[in-house]
């Protein structure tokens, strides 16, 4: 019997509207039988042309665009955009603003992870449940965002200078109640999924993603982490005082899916770690150095960029002494971390590729901007 | 901290590795002949003393009358950056060599620059308008594009004392 089943080359879209793609992303795969042959990016649909905008607004008018970049981060861009705009005007910031932008964008980054690994567990057939314990979670940290900045998710609290108001009474209990329920919250995913056999044959060897290949596609963030390169900005490059605090940098060792989940649950512990150090020794003082509302920096250009929950976020803003950029660009991670997609889904299943865009975590927010 | 490279210190690894690759320097960056730009990044990301292996950011910026490219690359081990610029000054039809053979990280970028700025990559396996549909009427982030009749900008009219910026050197589009 030498009958084998032909099959011909057809191609399949993968959104825009799925809930897999975490928005208005399409994957055009092209597939043979179930084997995924070809995969190409669509993208676009949720494009604002936000570098043109901040083209015409001043330095602070800019900070709310930056929150509708990464909406499940908005504190991280918000932090990266004014550490850019500083860095080209050459303004301090006091060690209690510091510490406060630290505080945040930790917390931040809790809440992205959260969302992160419950939608990844949504994605690899685990459906609901651990999404729905995610949620209960980031609900308590977008609680504390309301109370001080008065939004959950598009806070625009960061400003040049420092943040835009002073920490309520508040909000310590507040991160405190957090900071004591997340380490057991993170326990109890563990059990979930970590040993799950169905989770762990749905994840392990799927997307395997090289080093090599990781550093020369400009990947960053828990993507390259979980190809094994320890590069972690808040350790390489420290930015507001992250040099004080002490945390280790997980990295994963196959490269793999499942590399990345783990890589991103551990960075929520190291996360506790950061924030309890912030809130034990936060500096009194001023919060805000006051810088003038048109801000005009000096001819000349600045990269800033910071480590977001997705990678690294950079700022590249040029001045011409106006009111308002010159130019402004933001480096994307998730936009970036795209570029490994294909490498990473052909020869995959079509169900394998839902899991390995699960696990590059996109915001298509940031994609498209 | 990361070491960033002056301009002369970046033109010093980039002459010693491809030599008369650098047109010239500023403080900050490196402005590299753009026929040597693809063999001097690929002699720099392999010379053990450069070892500049990821490139973090690459975009376009528009002055007029010419454009540039940036490029951010840096190294892990050295945890050093380096900033190398390209003049594109050819307005008509700008084009640059692509550095995809290099860095496989500069598809997704190099296609937005396209796509914004409208300037070829040369070399680059699939370029299209990554986040417009082909065929949308000009290039957005040129700074001619929708540019209002005197330089007038919307958003900054309520701050006393902003004077706009000073009338394009160039014809505006209608």
């Amino acid at each position: 019997m030498t009958d084998v089943i032909k099959s011909e080359p057809f191609v399949i879209n993968i959104g825009p509207q799925h809930p897999s793609t975490h928005g208005v992303f399409r994957i055009r795969a092209t597939v043979d039988g179930e084997k995924v042959i070809d995969a190409e990016m669509v993208m676009g649909y949720l494009h604002r042309s936000m570098e043109k905008l901040a083209e015409e607004r001043t330095y602070t008018q800019n900070i709310p665009f930056t929150d509708r970049t990464d909406y499940l981060s908005s504190m991280s861009n918000n932090l990266g955009y004014c550490l850019a705009a500083e860095k080209l005007a050459g303004i301090e910031v006091p060690a209690r603003g510091d510490a406060i932008r630290v505080i945040m964008a930790e917390l931040q980054r809790l809440a992205s992870h959260c969302m992160a690994v419950g939608a990844f567990a949504n994605d690899t057939g685990a459906w609901q449940t651990p999404v729905m314990w995610c949620f209960r979670e980031r609900e308590k940290i977008l609680d504390i965002f309301e109370v001080t900045s008065g939004a959950r998710l598009t806070c625009n609290y960061m400003r040049i200078g420092g943040v835009a108001f002073d920490l309520r009474p508040a909000f310590e209990p507040m991160v405190r109640k957090v900071l004591a329920d997340l380490p057991p919250f993170i326990e109890e995913m563990e059990q979930l999924l970590t040993g799950n056999e169905i989770f762990v044959s749905r994840t392990r060897g799927v997307g395997v993603l090289s080093p090599e290949l990781a550093t020369n596609a400009s990947l960053s963030g828990p993507m390259l982490r979980g190809s094994g390169i320890a590069w972690d900005l808040r350790k390489a490059d420290p930015y507001c005082g992250y040099e004080q605090y002490d945390f280790d940098i997980p990295i994963g060792y196959q490269g793999d899916s499942y590399d990345r989940f783990i890589v991103r649950l551990e960075e929520m512990r190291q996360s506790v770690k950061i924030i309890q150090q912030a809130l034990d020794g936060l500096p009194s003082g001023p919060f805000r150095t006051e810088v003038p509302l048109a801000l005009r920096p000096q001819k000349g250009e600045a990269y800033a960029r910071i480590e977001s929950p997705r990678g690294e976020l950079g700022y590249y803003l040029v001045s011409d002494e106006g009111p308002s950029p010159y130019r402004f660009h933001i480096r994307p991670p998730s936009f970036i971390n795209l570029s490994a997609l294909k490498e990473m889904t052909v020869g995959g299943t079509v169900a394998d590729a839902i899991v390995v865009l699960g696990s590059i975590d996109i915001v298509v927010g940031e994609i498209d901007r | 901290m990361t070491r960033e490279l002056s301009g002369p210190e970046a033109a010093s690894l980039a002459e010693a590795a491809v030599p008369g690759s650098v047109d010239r320097t500023t403080d900050a960056a490196c402005y590299l002949k753009s026929d040597h730009l693809v063999a001097t990044l690929e002699a720099l990301k392999t010379s053990p003393e450069a070892d500049l292996v990821h490139l973090t950011n690459l975009c376009g910026v528009d002055f007029w009358d010419h454009f540039e490219v940036v490029y951010h690359v840096q190294s892990f081990d050295k945890n050093q950056i380096a900033l190398f610029k390209v003049d594109v000054l050819d307005r008509e039809a700008p084009v640059v060599p692509s550095v995809v053979p290099v860095f496989h990280g500069a598809w997704m970028q190099e296609n937005e620059t396209y796509d914004l700025f409208g300037i070829k990559f040369e070399g680059h396996p699939n370029l299209y308008r990554i986040l417009l549909w082909e065929g949308y009427p000009g290039w957005p982030l040129r700074k001619d594009f929708l540019s209002m009749p005197g330089g007038l900008q919307p958003g900054l009219g309520e701050f006393a004392g902003v004077s706009h910026r000073q009338e394009p050197p160039m014809k505006v589009l209608e």
